[in-house]
């Protein structure tokens, strides 16, 4: 399922639909309801895909995840030079890991002691904090990422799920954005 | 297994790839398009809410230990360093019980 799917929220909820309503089109709907913020993240691979062949382009979208996207942007705005040969190699090797350690979570996860308590989970906050410093290009940057984080935050707070909270906060980000390119435009 | 559990790993494996084709095909679009401006912001937007998803409803610990983060990623831009000292701090709070 991991190696097939790649999208670990996806497949939790899933799962976890399917063991409470035994409907497989609805628990699987549900699960890959969670992964619409993909749109936008394969979408922003544009650049990055240009030019490959289409079934590069296919394998490189579906190796592709939250953490090695995210890297691969955060390295290619240092470097221009960072492009799908970065992507597809942090991909390939995200997925091993993943499909590993999924696979050896279900075999003796249960006798492994609470690795949140470590900071295990934090990990993954912090890498994304680091990567969103790299993509920082400067000031203009910060209304719209205040309104995307006030938008996620709020959106949580309600009781939306994270996946969700995030397609909103990035939707309040663009339209913030493109109210304010509107703004500038007719400003004389 | 049965073939109902299959069905659901085939049904969502074809549905979370369609999303990301559609993703494929958008990007496309919006590239040759006068919105070309928003696939430079994306990137920035969806790791800003990935951040604030997981930070929203924490505890101060949590946003201690991501302060901590921010700082040495403003200063080194090093993703290794900020990941290192953040789970330092995270971990360091939890043994002294905050």
């Amino acid at each position: 399922m991991s190696a097939s799917v790649h999208a670990g929220s996806s497949q939790i909820v899933a799962v976890e639909q399917f063991a409470s309503t035994q409907t497989v089109l609805g628990a699987a709907l549900a699960g890959a309801a969670l992964n619409l913020r993909y749109i936008g993240i394969v979408a922003s691979l544009s650049d990055v895909l240009a030019g490959l062949p289409l079934r590069t382009k296919l394998l490189a979208i579906h190796i592709t995840g939250d953490e090695n996207w995210a890297l691969t942007m955060a390295e290619r705005a240092k470097s221009p030079d960072v492009g799908s040969d970065f992507l597809l190699g942090s991909g390939l090797v995200m997925i091993s890991v993943w499909t590993a350690s999924t696979t050896a979570g279900a075999l003796v996860g249960a006798v492994l002691p609470d690795l949140e308590r470590f900071g295990l989970g934090f990990a993954f906050t912090a890498a994304f904090i680091a990567m969103a410093r790299g993509l920082w290009r400067g000031q203009s940057q910060m209304l719209p990422w205040l309104v995307a984080a006030a938008m996620t935050i709020s959106s949580v707070s309600l009781g939306v799920p994270q996946a969700y909270a995030i397609v909103a906060g990035t939707l309040g980000g663009l339209v913030f954005l493109a109210s304010r390119r509107r703004f500038e435009r007719v400003k004389p | 297994m049965t073939g109902a559990h299959w069905a659901v790993i085939g049904v969502l494996a074809i549905a979370a790839f369609s999303i990301r084709v559609v993703g494929l095909i958008a990007g496309g679009r919006i590239r040759a398009s006068r919105h070309a401006w928003v696939l430079d912001e994306l990137p920035g937007l969806i790791i800003i809410c990935l951040v604030t998803s997981s930070l929203a409803g924490q505890p101060l610990q949590t946003w201690i230990a991501a302060g901590a983060a921010l700082g040495v990623a403003v200063f080194t831009n090093h993703v290794i360093a900020t990941m290192t000292v953040g789970v330092l701090v995270f971990a360091g709070l939890a043994m002294i019980g905050i």
